[in-house]
């Protein structure tokens, strides 16, 4: 036996399998070729008698014999069995089969989107405890001791003297206290408020608060930054304007308003006719928020903003109660995909 | 805070029209949040003289009453009780129209004809008051029009004053920013001529106890006074700024606090025992009947006005029952006071009583001008109520205030607001809000902070100034700048994002529950732990008592209301944090609950053959698997081990090299029928820690092998004390370094096995990294596995 051999024992087998024309003439030629009594264990048998040096040339020749072989049979089975056999054809718009996708939360997507946004110019995302002390949610942002937050109608105390954050503004003070300037941050989180649930209100909220410091920041910076962040995440037209608001953080502070989305700002339902929606609070650091965390405010200046994650939702998606949020109601999350 | 544009006009003089004067207060930081159109806005509505009241025959809440006005008789149905005959009202005739637009008819009402119509202070537009028909004065002339009464409407703009500007809690702080925005003067209010400077005698006794609490005391003693009504004007103001006229003194002190922002109140001389004043702390215990007829305890933290006897006032908050000014008064106290703020606020608090007076007083008012506005309340009592006798006064003011002096650089304020503003602009504006300017070069100008500005205390303040006057519109936006800021500290939130798309993707949806729950709802999933919930000391209801110690309570209710609204088969996940305490302190961490209902997650099989309790924990688990997968956390281990909220015999610790990082169970009968779920209920809450450790990390790469593997299956009948984990243990106990892996493939019982048996088939792949495996080595290795099994197992091998 030789590889020239072999390789005519193919060509002989492959056009017997394609010869055959019927199922009964097909199943003789395999059993002929590959068949326990046939040719190729033959084959094989006679590998064994072969010189050690052909050895390895005949396996291989021996193998593409068989798999050649096999492959030409089974063509020309498939080949008889639909030619003959024109039954119906499998049903291809049977539904297919896979779990379901998930969704994400629209608080989470509005956060994720907000990352996104904020990430491509610099900011990273910095996370703090829900549970604060009161020097970091208060005293270290400038809040006067009497101012109303502090009551325990507006904050939720606990007994050990900490609280439940007010805003992620504390994360802020974190982040100074443990970096030096520059720091661009964000900071997403879960706050509290001793409010009255209704459709715009909730005592568990989210904000996005976000945090610029490095020398010589503006409040032309801080524009230009939320400018972006709005068009980016409302839509390229709009329009974003500043008022004079005070908190007790930054100096000057300013409240955030774009011009609405759905009217172009001719006036619509959605912005109460006023053409305009307010998104954000902001203002430049107050420079004893800078001495508290250690900062020079001669050295550095720096922009700080917050944003109801909630509010961007509704505003976004069109929510009209805030606790559709809450409800978690599949019917309306898994429009969130 | 409410401002009458005509009010507003007496102190400066502008040309804008209310609407634009509102834009440019409220892009300025006072925000204008509404105009309101006060006052009788209908036509034809006259005086009328109710000339006789008669039952109605048909309904007894009305009557039938004749109507003079003027030339005729009307006969009208009303449905009021609040006058008799001989009383002016408010008369609407057919053809008037009220103030929503209503047009009076000539109707019958019950049968009975009716000619017009009294009205309420509502239907005129003047209030919202429906209690009654509108009585008028009785000197009002039957006929003659409603207007001449009670004035033409009047435009006020309704204000939302900031917490740093109390000077804008006054008519005349408000004219001071309307000045400085639009160019005007302001005008201050003329002090009575009989009331200069002089002092005339010492009034009684005024002692400051705690000049800490009160700074500033002053007190005018008035005689010879007659309490009436006060003038229709100062009524009419006095209505439009939402507070009610009382009597003429009283009404004076609530006329001088809007117009200046200064509280005062003004004593019955005659009532106070002692003659003396003192103000000090309340001692504990002591009590006092207030104005609202609240009796009130109070303690040491409240600072109280007492007479020789004890309280007659909370300082700056509310005065007492037992000096109010009566009909009677002819003797007045006037006292004009500074508090300080952070006890006004603390005592108004603690004590749940609040006042037009406290709100000032707790916002910080200008000590300065304390007694500038007492003297002008006396000068009105002189004048509206016949107060004859020259006012004495006392002013007890130990400690005057420094002013504050404050550096302006121009440079660095262009440079901090990114505006284009000169240097005379900025000191302009300084100057327009009545600061005063001084030691001006080149480089910038020392400002004065006004008493009345307690807000402006460092240079960032009078940047602020600038900003808000200039106009935040002229603020240059400036592109993004990216001076790089090189951080790697956020490497946690993004794990924890890329778990929450990980869990996405795995099927589950996710949702956001509140942080705090019920402890009725903690309770139905155990008590357990109770000791160690953070309950909240002031919570907003007793169903948001308690911070969540699980996401699991949230997450069946969440998925058992999703059931209710025919959603019975949900995917569903959590992240989110969970409270405790813990030594006392108060402690929180981050978790991740999936749950899963009924049929969902099924891929295979009908949609209608009911989900087992065996298929929902293996997809459960195996959703928990996949995510560890997903985030390298290694191979999890689990223990067997109920929870008070799951079903007997179906949960596991899941387990990370040892230490306990979740739970997986089915939902306990008991909680399903609390929320009527027909199937099963798995869940799985795991710490986020522990999940997203290793979830950037590098993978160690190995080589693909290089070598065939040869597969050996095994089949045996083993106790059902025995679990798959033991059976999988001893195979790769047994096995050499060449098992490289080892798959479950089958599993069932059969009768033939007989009970408490069960059949568990694997297949076994050898491999080595050097060299390719023959058979015979391969049956050497699986031989030495089944006889393992048999000897530690007691496992029976079927021979195929
Ligand atoms: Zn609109």
């Amino acid at each position: 036996m030789d590889e020239n051999k072999i390789e005519s024992l193919k060509q002989e087998a492959l056009a017997a399998a394609a010869a055959a024309s019927n199922a009964d003439e097909l199943e003789q030629v395999r059993i002929r070729y590959l068949g326990r009594n046939g040719v190729l264990p033959a084959m094989m048998k006679g590998l064994k008698d072969a010189p050690p040096e052909a050895r390895a040339g005949l396996g291989r020749a021996a193998n593409d014999f068989k798999v050649s072989v096999q492959a030409a049979v089974e063509d020309r089975k498939s080949g008889l069995t639909s030619a003959r056999q024109a039954g119906p054809a499998f049903d291809l718009s049977l539904p297919g089969r896979w779990r379901g996708v998930g969704s994400m939360h629209p608080i989470s997507k509005v956060i994720e989107d907000a990352t996104r946004i904020f990430g491509r110019i610099g900011f990273t995302v910095a996370e703090g405890p829900d549970i604060e002390t009161a020097y970091r949610n208060f005293e270290a942002l400038n809040t006067p001791a009497h101012h109303p937050s502090l009551d325990p109608g507006d904050t939720f105390w606990l007994e050990d003297g900490m609280l439940l954050r007010t805003q992620t503004s504390p994360v802020q003070i974190r982040v100074m206290e443990r970096r030096k300037p520059p720091v661009r941050v964000i900071t997403p989180g879960r706050c509290y408020r001793r409010d009255t649930t209704d459709a715009t209100h909730s005592a568990n909220f989210h904000q996005i608060e976000g945090l610029y410091v490095d020398a010589a920041v503006s409040l032309g910076d801080l524009k230009g930054t939320l400018e972006y962040f709005i068009r980016e995440m409302m839509g390229a037209g709009v329009r974003i304007r500043f008022r004079p608001h005070f908190f007790p953080f930054t100096e000057p502070s300013v409240e955030c308003d774009f011009s609405c989305h759905v009217c172009a700002g001719n006036g619509c339902r959605v912005c109460k006719n006023s053409g305009w929606i307010e998104i954000a609070g902001a203002g430049m650091v107050d420079p004893r928020v800078f001495r508290k965390v250690g900062y020079d405010p001669e050295a550095v200046t720096g922009f700080a903003f917050g944003m109801g994650v909630e509010r961007i939702a509704m505003v976004k998606y069109g929510i009209q109660d805030i606790r559709m949020l809450y409800a978690n109601d599949l019917r309306f999350l898994e429009q969130f995909r | 805070m409410k401002v009458p544009i005509s009010w507003l006009r007496e102190f400066v003089d502008f040309d804008d029209s209310a609407e634009r004067l509102a834009e440019r207060l409220t892009m300025s930081g006072t925000e204008v949040e509404g105009i309101e159109k006060v006052g009788c806005s209908c036509t034809g509505v006259v005086v009328g003289e109710v000339l006789s009241v008669a039952k109605h025959p048909r309904a007894d809440k009305l009557s039938i009453c004749r109507v003079g006005a003027g030339d005729r008789e009307y006969r009208v149905v009303c449905g009021a009780s609040n006058f008799k005959a001989g009383d002016r009202a408010a008369f609407a005739p057919a053809g008037a129209v009220l103030a929503g637009g209503l047009l009076i008819k000539e109707t019958s009402i019950r049968g009975e004809f009716s000619e017009g119509m009294l009205c309420a202070e509502d239907e005129l537009g003047i209030s919202d008051d429906h209690s009654g028909i509108m009585i008028l004065p009785a000197a009002a002339a039957p006929g003659s029009a409603l207007q001449d009464i009670v004035g033409e409407p009047e435009t006020v703009l309704n204000i939302e004053v900031t917490w740093n500007r109390p000077d804008c809690l006054s008519i005349i702080g408000i004219a001071r920013e309307v000045a400085a925005l639009c160019g005007g003067r302001l005008k201050m209010p003329e002090l009575h001529a009989g009331l200069g400077p002089r002092k005339i005698r010492e009034f009684a006794n005024v002692e400051v106890a705690d000049s800490a609490g009160c700074p500033r005391y002053t007190a005018c003693a008035l005689e010879g006074v007659v309490v009436g009504p006060s003038p229709d004007w100062m009524q009419r103001r006095l209505h439009l700024c939402g507070m009610r006229p009382i009597n003429s003194v009283v009404d004076i002190t609530n006329y001088v606090l809007l117009e200046t922002g200064h509280p005062l109140h003004a004593f019955d001389r005659d009532l106070l025992r002692g003659d003396r004043i003192v103000v000090r702390r309340a001692v504990a215990g002591e009590e006092i009947r207030t104005l609202d007829g609240e009796t009130r305890k109070l303690h040491t933290g409240v600072l109280v006005i007492a007479d020789g006897e004890g309280p007659v006032a909370l300082a700056g908050i509310m005065g007492g029952e037992g000096s109010e000014i009566r009909d009677a008064t002819t003797r007045v106290v006037l006292e004009s006071a500074c508090f300080d703020p952070g006890l006004i606020h603390s005592a108004s608090a603690d004590l749940g009583v609040a006042s037009e007076s406290s709100r000032r007083f707790e916002r910080g008012v200008d000590v300065t001008a304390v007694g500038w506005a007492g003297r002008l309340a006396a000068g009105l009592m002189v004048e509206h109520a016949s107060a004859s006798a020259s006012p004495g006064s006392t002013d007890v003011w130990p400690v005057k205030p420094q002013p504050r002096r404050i550096r302006c650089r121009y440079g660095r304020g262009r440079d901090l607001l990114g505006m284009r503003i000169s240097d005379g602009e900025m000191a302009d504006i300084f100057v327009r809000l009545g600061m005063n300017v001084d030691e001006k070069d080149a480089g910038g100008c020392t400002v004065t902070a006004p008493a009345f500005r307690p807000d402006i205390e460092v240079e960032a303040d009078l940047f602020e100034e600038v900003a808000r006057v200039h106009g935040l519109g002229e603020v240059a936006s400036a592109p993004p700048r990216s001076a790089l800021v090189p951080e790697s500290d956020d490497v946690e939130e993004r794990a924890v994002a890329e778990c929450r798309k990980t869990v996405m993707a795995l099927g589950f949806s996710e949702i956001v529950n509140y942080s705090f729950v019920s402890a009725a709802l903690l309770d139905l999933f155990g008590k357990g732990n109770a000791g160690g919930r953070l309950v909240l000391p002031n919570p907003v209801s007793s169903d948001y008592a308690v911070m969540r110690d699980s996401l699991v309570p949230q997450m069946v209710e969440t998925m058992g209301r999703n059931a209710a609204h025919q959603v019975p088969d949900v995917l569903f996940f959590e992240m989110g944090r969970v409270f405790g305490v813990s030594d006392g302190a108060s402690i929180e961490e981050g978790r991740l609950c999936m749950g899963l209902s009924g049929k969902a997650g099924r891929v295979e099989g009908s949609i209608r053959t009911p989900a087992t309790a065996e298929e929902v924990f293996l997809r459960i688990k195996g959703a928990a698997e996949a995510l560890g997968a997903a985030l390298k956390t290694g191979r999890f281990s689990f223990r067997s081990e109920d929870r008070e909220w799951t079903e007997p015999g179906w949960c596991v610790m899941v387990e990370l090299a040892g230490a306990p990082v979740g739970v997986i169970g089915l939902v306990k009968s008991a909680l399903r029928r609390e929320w009527r779920f027909a199937e099963p209920v798995g869940i799985c809450e795991m710490s986020i820690a522990p999940l997203i450790a290793n979830c950037f990390s590098s993978p160690v790469l190995s080589d693909i092998p290089a070598y065939p593997s040869i597969s050996r299956d095994v089949a045996m009948i083993v106790d059902d004390s025995v679990t798959h984990e033991q059976v999988v243990s001893a195979i790769r106990a047994a096995g050499p370094p060449e098992l490289t892996e080892v798959l479950l493939f089958d599993t069932f019982r059969s009768e033939s096995m007989g009970p408490g048996k069960r059949s568990l088939a694997y297949t076994l792949e050898y491999r080595s990294g050097v060299r390719t495996l023959t058979d015979e080595e391969a049956n050497a290795f699986h031989d030495k596995v089944k006889e393992a099994l048999r000897s530690g197992l007691k496992a029976e091998i079927r021979e195929s």
